[in-house]
């Protein structure tokens, strides 16, 4: 019976997680074309939900990845392994709701990995920590993400420029408008396919674990694909309008070809690092796109500092969430191990911190309202870019 | 050891990616700007021939841009092309013993 009630609390920790992941990293796909003016605020973000919930069904290679081949099924089995991995979902969705109300684009799948290294120390000791996999696996991706796909934004939005020298300035912001819809939906169908079928793997893992799933004959439930995928579309149309104007607005001021150029960089980086095996984050691929589409153009201006604290959010978010993950398992593990007391105890917790984040965000809300541009026209985002500029202006 | 000995940046798998990512990502966007070119072309044209030229080049970018979104898709529906896991390689949390062995190992997640 505790085993079945902390599976429930499991399952729903999941379902939370994959909403927090979804209305925080929208701003990946969509932030640069609502920015632009390209898309509606809730156009942009309901169309990202269903290119989401869609992803979510196309593959299920990341969903086994997880179920089968990053967490051995024997590791989690019983009440013991479902308090580790609720307490690491509970210190990922913790500082995906800490980064949100800060404002500051961070990886989701950093959280997840910083929950489950810090719930696991919290178990079984600091030896259990492997440095060089850290490293190897994090650290030494996120710093090159940034760079290939900043370089590969950069030549994009130069080559671009030298194009438009060519073509009429309006129509070109206007044709460079229309481009970023099919870019930053093909962001949104791989981000669907990798970060839902996340959650759909630890949800298998967990069914896995306690025998209501075989790992020999492993195919993820049906009911399991629809709750992810849904929970994330929903997650991804409820807006994450805070990170979106940050990264839209507040790293540097984007122009349609700009946009077109980070978007399809960071499309093409991410479905690159997927097929070779090698992922890299979405949230670090798509801030370099947008820096490098900032320096690309002649006069383009990247403002440090917000990329600063966002460098800083990176930094810390493995420790920070392992910090949470690590607590939640202590906290749990107060009313003794395998206790469903314990279980409900830090999801409620959980809950509680996200309903006083979510009450704080409202003194300086940010709003669908706030971000649409889609009333400027190419001539007003032109001067709106050169008065963000020093060079130029 | 065998853990130490792991590299830690998949050289080979990063160079692939960067070529992978210049040429569908700049390539995208050069294409799409010589589509918008090839209309801007067509559309100012008296001549029938430039006109017919202009579309020729929009088409031809235009399958362009619409080539590299399927390729993007299939890559989606056949990832990730990766070694399956195997205990060796770097781990994140070491199957040091029971109860629990976090994240043993492997490669695309």
């Amino acid at each position: 019976m505790g085993s079945t009630l902390i599976l429930v609390i499991v399952i729903l920790a999941a379902v939370s997680f994959d909403f927090t992941n979804g209305f925080h990293d929208t701003a990946n796909a969509m932030a640069t074309s609502i920015a632009t003016g390209a898309l509606k605020p809730v156009v942009a973000v309901v169309l990202s939900a269903a290119l989401n919930f869609l992803g979510a069904f196309i593959s299920i290679s990341v969903a086994t990845t997880i179920a089968k081949g990053i967490v051995p099924a024997s590791a989690t089995a019983g009440a013991d392994g479902l308090s580790v991995v609720e307490a690491a979902l509970i210190g990922a969705m913790t500082w995906n709701l800490i980064t949100w109300y800060f404002t500051i684009p961070s990886s989701s799948s950093h959280a997840l990995i910083g929950g489950l290294i810090g719930a696991s120390i919290a178990s079984v000791g600091s030896s259990a920590v492997s440095v060089h996999g850290i490293v190897q696996k994090v650290v030494a991706p996120g710093i090159l993400a940034i760079f290939v796909c900043g370089i590969v934004a950069f030549l994009a939005t130069s080559a671009a420029y030298m194009l438009i020298r060519h073509l009429g300035q309006e129509e070109a912001r206007r044709g460079y408008r229309y481009g970023q819809i099919g870019s930053a939906s093909l962001v949104s169908l791989a981000h669907g396919t990798n970060d839902a079928q996340k959650t759909m793997g630890v949800v298998a893992l967990a069914l896995i674990s306690t025998g209501h799933l075989s790992a020999t004959h492993f195919a993820v439930p049906f009911w399991v694909k629809i709750i992810c995928a849904t929970a994330m579309a929903l997650g991804t149309a409820s807006g994450g309008w805070r990170i979106i104007n940050t990264m839209g607005n507040r790293i540097t001021a984007v122009e349609s070809p700009q946009g077109f150029a980070a978007e399809s960089a960071s499309a093409a980086t991410i479905l690159a690092s997927s097929y070779y095996g090698y992922p890299l984050s979405t949230t670090q691929v798509v801030s370099g796109g947008v820096m490098g589409a900032g320096l690309g153009r002649l006069g383009g201006v990247v403002h440090w500092p917000v990329v600063g604290q966002m460098v800083l959010a990176w930094v810390i978010t493995l420790p920070a969430a392992g910090l949470v993950g690590a607590a939640a398992w202590d906290i749990a593990n107060i009313f003794g191990r395998h206790s469903e007391v314990g279980a409900i105890v830090i999801a409620a917790l959980a809950a509680a911190g996200g309903l006083g984040l979510w009450t704080l965000s409202k003194r300086n809300r940010v709003t669908a309202r706030d971000l649409d541009r889609t009333n400027v026209t190419p001539e007003q985002e032109a001067e709106r870019a050169l008065a963000a500029s020093p060079v130029l202006a | 050891m065998s853990v130490l000995a792991t590299p830690i940046v998949d050289w080979s798998a990063m160079w692939k990616i960067c070529v992978v990512a210049l040429t569908a990502g700049a390539g995208v966007v050069v294409a799409f700007g010589f589509l918008l070119l090839g209309l801007q072309l067509a559309n100012g044209a008296r001549a029938g021939g430039f006109r017919l030229g202009g579309y020729a080049l929009s088409a031809v970018c235009g399958v362009l841009c619409l080539g590299v979104i399927v390729v993007g898709v299939y890559a989606m529906t056949k990832k990730p092309k990766s070694k399956p896991a195997k205990p060796k390689a770097a781990a994140l949390v070491i199957p040091a013993g029971p109860p629990v062995k976090l994240l043993a190992s492997s490669r695309g997640s």
